[in-house]
């Protein structure tokens, strides 16, 4: 992107605004943002579900957890990252520092929203005060609360956010997002959901066949006992889920 | 001297105090309300030091409030009683705040319910209790007379029956008490119980 | 260069000592500490200087025409009395009226302390504080100060957008909205007198009640404290009245109760003499 000359006096500050009223900063970290691997969460009517692009930078490298993109925060809350992920660490501590908090102060799990809106104003405070660069990170939230059910959110570096019923970050979130606006419908399954995000990635994605290691998939749902649970995906289930939604060929 | 106490029934919880304000030997006054409103659907009635009374209760209610405008949901009963015991927990080991606290509250999802925190911190769900030299007369009264899924009638009446054992077994009796209830209609003023009538202005 | 990212810090879950509603406008307040080795015995010894300025009588009450409030004007330390004319009703501004007991320097600057806030309010806000207003703010920064040895035992009367207003405040923290309060050593003797009346003449009986004329009203007050005067012995000197009404506060009288001694007893002359008169004459 090539940009006026007029941004050089005004991108090394994070805390001011250009003329035209952009903080460039941000702008750069949300640039950032659109180069890291993409990742999807769908709201169905009995749960969450969170797809993301595993980038597998080499044959050698030694992944110490099942899930790089994945973060659960709280028994009741999950998210999907997009971005540095040094930086994405620093808020998923903060995340669940503050969960555990609500939990000790009040002995019951903290609403989505609230936990949401509370990371969301530690990323704005980098956008505000001097020195100190925003967070290079997006993130979609997902979690169940006893006031509003299940939920999706998406936040950005700024500390916007909102909730959503299909949400897409990462690289090639437009068109993503734009295949979700077309295929989205109300009421629809967890499993459809889980249909529609593999889909969505399939065609968004860089790779021309998708794996399962090149994916992961959570998902945030009530047992039938009525209690939360997120559960990730094994890569041998995923596989067969690819080839059953017809988005791979089953392997000869 | 101070008689708090409550019990839950059948849809809605119910507290009573004593209405006397005293000081060494000198009822300062006879109609002062001991039994606050916290919000729409939670009641705190607190006995012990005037002073702590007054700023404790209000410091909660300020906070629940608070707590609904930022997030615009209430909280649970449950929820604003543990933030109450914790909020004396952190006091305690500074400046504690001398107070005994009976807190009833009504939600849709759990129904009525009555916590029991005492001024050193500790918390209880229970379906009665009660507080100060009453209590003596009032839990003995209440575990031979109460029964869950009392109707409000019965627990009114129960409620009169520990005030009459009060008025006329504890040396020290006060003579007014302030009845409230809330239910799934919210939290209200339920009756007044006088045996002397203070001269109010109109 | 240290960064400020105080910022940053979250605000949403309220816990430990986040009382967020209180910092802002009242920070702990602290005393120096004297420079003592016993400073147990140091903090006795001032309490007991202060308390014997708690030889008191003050009352206060609400009805009809507004609110009455009276006190005696004695201060005592222990046996000794070291004044008997001294201003007990505290004149914090045209509408409004603050009595002493305890501490009389502890009243004297927390009324006066008082004061200077409520004309800031009146100035910020192109209105009278209401006696709600003032007295709350007085009993908080008592409250504030709970456990450190002051001793305030305070009525504050006075007239507002709302009528008239009474409140007991004290240095426990306590704050008391009601329509008579007496305050002191002499409170009960006072309260007797206030709650059960006196004879004006053979049937007519006053006692405290809202329908009474400010004279009845300010009799009233006037005979409380005389009565109290008379049996506490750390009370007496003058009982001063005060009316407020919608038009600010009036002082009504102030009598010495040695002479008021007389005019409740007046001397009868005596029918022995009458007697003794008649068989001279004989």
């Amino acid at each position: 992107m090539s940009l006026p000359k007029m941004s050089r006096r005004y991108d090394s500050r994070t805390t001011i605004f250009s003329p035209e009223g952009r903080l460039y900063q941000v702008e750069y970290a949300m640039e950032a943002i659109g180069n890291a691997g993409s990742a999807i969460g769908i709201l169905s009517k009995d749960g969450v579900v969170l797809v993301g692009e595993k980038k597998v930078t080499s044959k050698l490298l030694q992944t110490s957890t099942s899930t790089e993109k994945m973060y659960k925060i709280d028994d009741h809350v999950a998210c999907a990252v997009a971005g540095i992920m040094s930086d994405a660490n620093i808020l998923i501590n903060t995340a669940r520092v503050q969960a555990q908090r609500y939990t000790y102060a009040y002995q019951e799990p903290m609403p989505v929203e609230q936990l949401v809106q509370s990371l969301c104003d530690t990323k704005q405070g980098y956008t505000q005060f001097g020195g100190l660069r925003p967070f290079g990170v997006s993130f979609l939230f997902a979690g169940w609360d006893k006031n509003y059910g299940f939920q999706l959110y998406m936040s950005d570096p700024s500390g916007n956010y909102g909730g959503w019923k299909a949400a897409s970050i990462g690289a090639n979130n437009q068109a993503a997002q734009s295949i979700l606006k077309q295929d989205y419908k109300d009421d629809i399954t967890r499993e459809e959901a889980v249909q529609l995000a593999l889909k969505v990635l399939s065609k968004t994605m860089d790779s021309t066949s998708l794996t399962s290691d090149k994916l992961e998939l959570a998902e945030v749902y009530l047992t039938p006992s009525g209690n939360v649970k997120y559960q990730v995906c094994s890569p041998e289930s995923l596989s067969k889920k690819l080839v059953k939604f017809g988005v791979t060929q089953p392997p000869a | 001297m101070e008689c708090v106490f409550g019990l839950v029934g059948n849809g809605f919880a119910i507290l009573v105090a004593d209405t006397s304000a005293v000081h060494s030997i000198l009822v300062h006054k006879s109609n002062e309300d001991k039994i606050m409103v916290l919000d729409s659907h939670k009641l705190i009635a607190a006995s012990g030091e005037p002073g702590d009374r007054v700023q404790f209760t209000e410091f909660i209610q300020k906070n629940v409030a608070l707590y609904q405008f930022r997030n615009g949901i209430p909280l649970t009963t449950a929820a604003a009683a543990n933030f109450t015991r914790g909020e004396l927990a952190t006091a305690l080991r500074k400046s504690p705040y001398m107070v005994n606290i009976l807190l009833a509250g009504y939600d849709k999802e759990t129904g009525p319910s009555l916590y029991y925190i005492d001024y050193i911190a500790s918390l209880h769900k229970v379906d009665k209790g009660a507080f100060g030299y009453g209590s003596y007369f009032s839990l003995s009264m209440m575990d031979r007379h109460f029964h869950s899924g009392m109707s409000v009638e019965e627990a009114v009446d129960l409620v009169d029956k520990c005030i009459m054992e009060i008025r006329s077994r504890l040396v020290v009796a006060p003579p007014n008490f302030v009845i409230k209830i809330v239910d799934k209609d919210g939290a209200r003023e339920y009756a007044w119980r006088e045996s002397v009538k203070e001269t109010t202005v109109s | 260069m240290k960064l400020d990212t105080s910022g940053l810090e979250s605000t949403a879950p309220h816990f430990g000592t986040s009382c967020e509603l209180f910092s802002g406008f009242s920070a702990a307040p602290s005393f120096d500490l004297p420079v003592t080795t016993d400073f147990d015995g140091f903090q006795k010894e001032s309490i007991q200087m202060v308390k014997p300025a708690k030889g008191t009588t003050t009352l206060a009450f609400i009805f009809k025409e507004g609110v009455i409030v009276a006190a005696d004007s004695r201060a005592s330390m222990g046996g000794y009395i070291s004044s008997q004319s001294v201003k007990k009703i505290i004149e914090i501004n045209p509408y409004m009226l603050g009595t002493m007991a305890g501490g009389a320097a502890d009243c004297q600057f927390w009324h006066r302390n008082l004061g200077i806030k409520c004309r800031l309010h009146e100035l910020a806000n192109k209105r009278r504080i209401s006696v709600t207003g003032a007295s709350k703010l007085l009993a908080n920064i008592l409250y504030s100060y709970r456990g450190m040895g002051l001793s305030v035992g305070t009525m504050i009367a006075g007239w507002d957008e709302t009528g008239p207003g009474l409140y007991y405040v004290d240095s426990e923290g306590g704050r008391l909205k009601g329509t008579r309060f007496s305050v002191g050593s002499g409170s009960p003797y006072a309260y007797g007198v206030l709650d059960s009346g006196y004879l004006i003449s053979y049937n007519t009986c006053i006692r405290y009640k809202y329908d009474l004329s400010v004279e009845e009203a300010a009799e009233l007050a006037k005979r409380s404290i005389y009565h109290a005067t008379f049996r506490d012995g750390a009370s007496g000197g003058v009982a001063s009245v005060y009316h407020v009404g919608p038009n600010g506060w009036k002082k009504l009288s102030g009598d010495d109760v040695g002479e008021l001694y007389y005019q409740y007893n007046p001397v009868s002359t005596s029918t022995v003499e009458q007697e003794m008169a008649e068989s001279s004459s004989t």
